[in-house]
Order: structure tokens, then C-alpha cells, then sequence
């Protein structure tokens, strides 16, 4: 009955068919549609609220650190390249600032049970500033002293070692997301991001030394010279390295939006059909090799709390992807971090001048967010099982929400229809499922429960969905 | 925007929403039992109407009434839960109870004719509004309404002395629950689902217990599987469990 836990199938003519842009839904609605009216007020008294449930949620922090020492032509990520190692200082300075502000309005009962750190490249920051960042959040936060807790840091490993792998392990970091990309140094060259899987292995191998229990690789198909050949080897190199989880991102080649994408030639992207060939490719080889796909670009290991919490339907989408983490109030530090507490979506400024200049005055810098709605959180739900759960209990639903599923989704219902006949979900009265074909569309099936996809509301550009 | 679909939308469980008519109170009106089966007569009940108002909404923080504030009618809740307090000089907050759709407040300024405490809106609150003047002339004409008046007084002094011993927090919040349980369920409310109105400082302030302290309990009777807390809803899963707990405190 439960098709969510059979093996997903990849249709290569269905996935052909479905390649539409779309969100990615790390959030419904998603940050395109955050607005202006949202700012430290809302930040403050969302806090303050989600303080006083009956048993508040945990902490989830994630920290941005923007600065990179160069360019990769792929990224869409808000970063500042610098070769200036001192510029760190300042930002520093507010970030802890920051934390300080905030943290005292989180009661202190309430722990922390996820920390991330995101770039641009955290281990822009050397091991002892990055130590004594984790170390003022334990100060100013209570960390979760359970075995289940998240604390990971994004690692480019051209910039990094073993020793630095280490050091902040011992300061309480047990996963790694390192950048890999692609192996293959043409590849690599076209995208500036020259890195040896020697390089890539030092640093895994110190953080397992040190106790680091979930490794995670990203990759990206569709980068320019990417060929079915030469990701085959870059995906034969990754598997040897036996990380627990693996992200497989498709580039979205989006000039007009990142800067940097415009030193990428366009000429030489891979075509669609290729493209789609490095998909399969990757949903093969990483299957075979004993990886399981999660959802969304995301494998792990049988064994992974990623997979645990698969099997045990407590999969949670957020900023990061999946995280296995239900339900905690996120609280974002740094330029450009998004919060979420409650009902509540805020961002920080970002740009350096804005996020500096608000807590140089003694604010807060939060700049933009919105509010949920009722529909919006009826939504958020929906995609949420879905793409998390793979399964929709509309009974379930209709209790926890006061709605009659049929009435009220009976758009999102009719939009539906076609990707059941194509076999991507089964739609009955008691539930929606989606099918093991319909796992590599997602998003597709999202979209159909998205109010703000075809509204008058401005041209969104979005990734493809494959 | 999203675009907001209304449609498909069950009605909330809230029995007060009706608005009664010249021979039927609002369904959990705080004076309803006075005409069901002691046969007031139609003159008296027509009265009381007429002697009815409502007000609102209010919104959370709102006070309907503050301390000292002279006394001219009693309230009965019609939606949402109002909470009375004291505040002291130095500006400490001690919470004295929470009040539910159909129950009075305001009963213990008859005697000292000024309010003795605030009344403060949890959420979005209806109230009804009895000139006091006007009911107790009626309450003369309609026994009924006097001794349900008389009732209603004792139960609330009951209730304040309700958690005044010396109880644990487990005891306290098994009681709370239990007891919150029951108020609603007479009032037609789902019977063991609570939304639970007052913030968990509140709760924790008229238990006089630390905030943290009842999370760590409920957290606790989550992890029993007594209850189950989502939000602010609560689910008494094992009821009678939970009563045992709370023995103590409601066999005294």
C-alpha cells in the first residue's frame, strides 16, 4: 500500500516531458515572494510567541558566511569574493552581535539541535575563528546534548585539511557538506573550481578520525564539458569515497540573475538530452553502488539518519534540502539568512553595507519575510507530505486543518489529473501517493499545490525541475 | 499574495457561534442551564435578552476590565478564554484563572463594587456583557437566575482553591489538563482536544511553577503517551492515566 518506500523508478520519457521550470519548494511560498513589509518587529514578536507553546519547538541556527577566495562560475549563492582575509574581522564583529541579540530572546530551555553553516565558504574563516563561532553559539544557546542532533559546515576543500576537519569536530561539528561538483578537470576548468579528489579525501578522512558520523558530497550535472563519460568517472571516483549522503544538483544556467554564470559559454552546456543522460546516469550508478534516492537531488546510505528518517516518515524539507529535524524554529545569522519561527519568514539585508548598518544601529537586520497565511500553511503542509512522506492522508489532513480536501484543493485536484494518468501519483479519496515514477517529479507534483505559480505577481525566474 | 481559497472550509468547532434567538440562549450560554428543565418563564427570559450585550472582539492583551475599575455588569465568555490577574507594584504578573466560552467573570466585584482584578483577552475574545443593576433586579423576579448566580460564585471560589496546596508539578498540570478537559467538554467542545489559549508563561504562573517546568512535564506525559501536544493543541490519549496523576488534587 505504501508506495513511498518502493524503489523509486526513473522514466526517462516522464522526466523528459515534465522538464518545466519550477521551485524547488525549500520553503512554501518560497523567498521570491517575500515582501518588505516583514522586518525586526515580526522577527522579535514571532520569537517571543513561539516561546510561550505549551512545549516550545528546538532551535535550528544556520550561519552564512558569504566570503569565498574565488569564483565559482556555477554559484547562485550570495557570497563576496575576496582575497582579503581581514575583511572576516568586521563581519565577525556583527555576526556576533547578531547572535547576542537574538539569542536572549529564545528562552533557554529551548536547545539547539541543528546548526549549519553555509557560504559563500565557511572555512573562509580559519579553524580557530570557526571554533570559537561554535563556541559563542554554545554560550549563547543550549546545544542539544542529544546523539541525533545536526552541526554541519559546508567545506570547499581546495581551502581546507584534515587538521582544520579535526579541530572543529572536537568543537562539536558531526557532518560535513563538501563541494565537489565534478572530478573532471576540464569540467573544472570551465567552471574555475579546479580541485583534486586527493584534496577532497584529506579532508573526509580527518573528520572521520575525529568522529564525524554523515559526510555529504554535492554534485552538479549540466555544468559546462560535462559528458555521460566523464561523469560516469567523476561519479565512480565520489562512490569510492563512500560518503553517506550525495547531492546531485542541475545547474540552472541563469545569466541574468548570478553575474558569475556569465563567464560560463553557453555553447558549452550539455543539451537537454544530455542533461537528462547525467541525471540517469547518476540515479544508476549511485543505486547500484547501495545509495537510496531521498527526494529532490538527495541519495544517502541505508544507514544514514537521512534514510532512518525516510523509512520512518520524519523527513523534514528546509532551507538545506532534507534534514531529518521536524519542526524546529529556524533562526538565520548572517547577511542574506532566512528565519523562520512560527508562522514567520523573515530575511536578513543582503548586501554588507545593509546587514552591517542595521546592527551598527543597533538593529536587528532583518529586512524582508512574510507571513503565512492560513492557505499558505494549509499548502506548505500538503507539499510537505508529499515530497517528504510521499504520501497524503487526506482524512489526516482534513482533521489537522479543518478543510474539506476536496472542496479546497479542487484545483490543485484538476491539476493533478494529468500526472495520474502519467502515472506520477494515485489519487484516491482516502489519499495521494506518489508512484515510484513520479519521485524524480516532485516538484512537479508541488507545483500543482502551489496558489502563487501563474499569479500576477511578477516574472520569477526559477531552476528546471530536472 | 497566495490567493486565498475560502471555499472547502469546515466550521471550527466552537459551539458559542450561534447567536440564540427570544427563546433560546446561545448555546453555551452561561445562563443557559437556568432555563433548561427549571422552566423560567418566557417573560424573565425575554428579560435577560434585553438586558444582554455583546461585545468585542477583543484582541490578545485587550483587558475587559481592570482593577479597581468600578463594578457595573458581570461577562460571560462567548468565544475564545480570558484570563484574570493581579499586578503588583513592582509589576509582577500573578494570574488567578483562565475563563472559558460560557463562563462568567466578574462575580467576585459584587461585593468590594470595584473589579479587584484585570480581566485580559487571550487570543480574539466575545464576551456578553449583564448590566448588573438590571440582572440583579431580575434575579429578584427569577429565582432561578439568582441561584444559578449563587452557583455559579461558590464554584468559582472552588476553582481558585483548586491548586492552592502543596501539590507536584506533575500532580498541578495533570489537574490542569483534566480540569480544562472538562470545562470545555460541558460546553460542547470536542472532548479531549484542547487548544490550549494562555501562553506557557501564563499557564506556568497560575500553576506557580517555572515555565521550563512545564514543558519538561508535559514533554514527559508526551513521551507516557498520555497526552500529545502539536502547537497549542493538546490530545488527552489516556484520560483516565492522566486522572490518576491528578488524583490527589481533585478527590481532596
Amino acid at each position: 500500500m505504501d508506495n513511498s518506500r518502493a524503489v523509486p523508478v526513473f522514466d526517462r520519457a516522464l522526466v523528459a516531458r515534465y522538464d518545466v521550470d519550477g521551485p524547488r519548494y525549500t520553503s512554501y511560498p518560497t523567498a521570491p515572494h517575500f515582501a518588505g513589509d516583514v522586518g525586526e518587529t515580526s522577527l522579535r514578536r514571532a520569537i517571543l510567541d513561539s516561546n510561550e507553546e505549551p512545549i516550545p519547538r528546538e532551535i535550528s541556527a544556520y550561519v552564512h558566511l558569504p566570503f569565498c577566495l574565488s569564483p565559482c562560475f556555477y554559484c547562485g549563492c550570495s557570497r563576496i569574493i575576496t582575497r582579503d582575509r581581514t575583511r572576516i574581522g568586521g563581519y565577525l564583529a556583527r555576526l556576533y552581535r547578531e547572535i547576542e541579540t537574538v539569542s536572549v530572546l529564545f528562552a533557554r530551555d529551548r536547545s539547539l539541535a541543528q546548526l549549519h553553516f553555509g557560504g559563500g565558504t565557511p572555512n573562509f574563516l580559519d579553524a580557530d575563528q570557526l571554533v570559537e563561532l561554535i563556541d559563542a553559539l554554545g554560550r549563547h544557546f543550549t546545544f542539544s546534548r542529544r546523539a541525533d542532533r545536526e552541526f554541519c559546515v559546508e567545506i570547499d576543500p581546495r581551502f581546507c585539511d584534515g587538521d582544520y576537519a579535526r579541530r572543529i569536530a572536537e568543537a562539536g561539528i558531526n557532518r560535513l557538506s563538501i563541494g565537489v561538483q565534478d572530478f573532471d578537470p576540464d569540467v573544472q576548468r570551465a567552471v574555475n573550481r579546479v580541485q583534486s579528489i586527493e584534496q577532497t579525501r584529506e579532508v573526509m578522512l580527518g573528520a572521520r578520525e575525529a568522529g564525524v558520523r554523515s559526510i555529504n558530497l554535492d554534485l552538479i550535472y549540466g555544468l559546462p564539458r560535462q559528458t555521460t563519460d566523464s561523469f560516469a568517472r567523476t561519479l565512480e571516483a565520489v562512490i569510492a569515497l563512500h560518503p553517506e549522503r550525495i547531492a546531485a544538483y542541475g545547474y540552472a544556467h541563469l545569466p541574468e540573475r548570478f553575474p558569475a554564470q556569465r563567464q560560463i559559454d553557453k555553447f558549452e552546456l550539455p543539451d537537454a538530452s544530455t542533461r537528462l543522460g547525467l541525471l540517469q546516469l547518476a540515479v544508476e550508478r549511485l543505486t547500484a553502488a547501495g545509495y537510496r534516492y531521498i527526494g529532490v537531488d538527495h541519495f544517502a546510505l541505508p544507514g544514514d539518519d537521512l534514510s532512518r528518517a525516510a523509512d520512518a516518515g520524519t523527513l523534514h524539507r528546509n532551507f538545506q534540502g532534507y534534514s531529518t529535524h521536524a519542526a524546529c524554529d529556524l533562526a538565520g545569522f548572517g547577511m542574506s539568512a532566512i528565519s523562520h519561527v512560527g508562522d514567520t519568514y523573515s530575511q536578513n539585508a543582503r548586501d554588507l553595507p545593509g546587514y552591517y548598518g542595521a546592527l551598527d544601529q543597533g538593529h536587528l537586520p532583518a529586512v524582508r519575510g512574510l507571513h503565512l497565511s492560513d492557505d499558505d500553511r494549509l499548502r506548505a503542509d500538503a507539499i510537505q507530505q508529499l515530497m517528504c512522506a510521499g504520501t497524503l492522508d487526506i482524512a489526516a489532513f482534513e482533521t489537522r486543518h479543518l478543510v474539506y480536501f476536496g472542496t479546497y484543493f479542487q484545483r490543485s485536484l484538476e491539476a493533478l489529473r494529468p500526472l495520474a494518468a502519467d502515472g506520477l501519483v494515485e489519487c484516491t479519496p482516502e489519499r495521494i501517493t506518489v508512484t515510484p515514477r513520479g519521485q524524480f517529479l516532485l516538484r512537479n507534483i508541488a507545483m500543482c499545490f502551489d496558489a502563487y505559480l501563474g499569479a500576477a505577481n511578477g516574472p520569477v525566474r526559477y531552476s528546471r525541475a530536472v | 499574495m497566495g490567493q486565498v481559497t475560502l471555499q472547502g472550509r469546515m466550521q471550527a468547532p466552537n459551539p458559542i457561534a450561534d447567536d440564540g434567538d427570544e427563546e433560546h440562549f446561545c448555546s453555551t450560554c452561561a445562563f443557559g442551564s437556568v432555563c433548561l428543565g427549571s422552566g423560567v418563564d418566557k417573560v424573565a427570559l425575554h428579560d435577560l435578552h434585553c438586558l444582554v450585550e455583546h461585545v468585542g472582539a477583543y484582541r490578545t492583551g485587550d483587558a475587559i476590565f481592570r482593577t479597581g475599575e468600578r463594578f457595573n455588569a458581570i461577562y460571560a465568555v462567548r468565544a475564545g478564554a480570558v484570563k484574570t490577574r493581579l499586578v503588583d507594584l513592582e509589576g509582577r504578573e500573578l494570574v488567578l484563572g483562565f475563563h472559558l466560552p460560557g463562563e462568567l467573570i466578574g462575580l467576585d466585584a459584587i461585593d468590594p463594587e470595584t473589579y479587584p482584578c484585570d480581566a485580559i483577552a487571550l487570543g480574539e475574545v466575545e464576551v456578553c456583557r449583564f448590566s448588573f443593576p438590571a440582572l440583579a433586579t431580575l434575579a429578584t423576579r427569577a429565582p432561578s437566575i439568582q441561584l444559578e448566580l449563587f452557583r455559579r460564585m461558590s464554584r468559582d471560589i472552588g476553582n481558585a482553591a483548586l491548586l492552592a496546596g502543596d501539590y507536584s508539578a506533575d500532580e498541578r498540570l495533570a489537574a490542569f489538563l483534566i480540569v480544562l478537559g472538562k470545562r470545555y467538554a460541558d460546553r460542547g467542545f470536542p472532548v479531549h482536544t484542547l487548544t490550549l489559549a494562555m501562553s506557557r508563561g501564563d499557564i506556568a504562573n497560575y500553576l506557580r511553577l517555572a515555565a521550563e517546568t512545564v514543558s519538561r512535564v508535559l514533554r514527559r506525559f508526551q513521551d507516557r503517551g498520555l497526552i500529545h501536544v502539536d502547537g497549542r493543541h493538546v490530545t488527552i490519549a489516556k484520560p483516565a492515566e492522566l486522572f490518576d496523576l491528578a488524583r490527589p488534587i481533585l478527590q481532596r
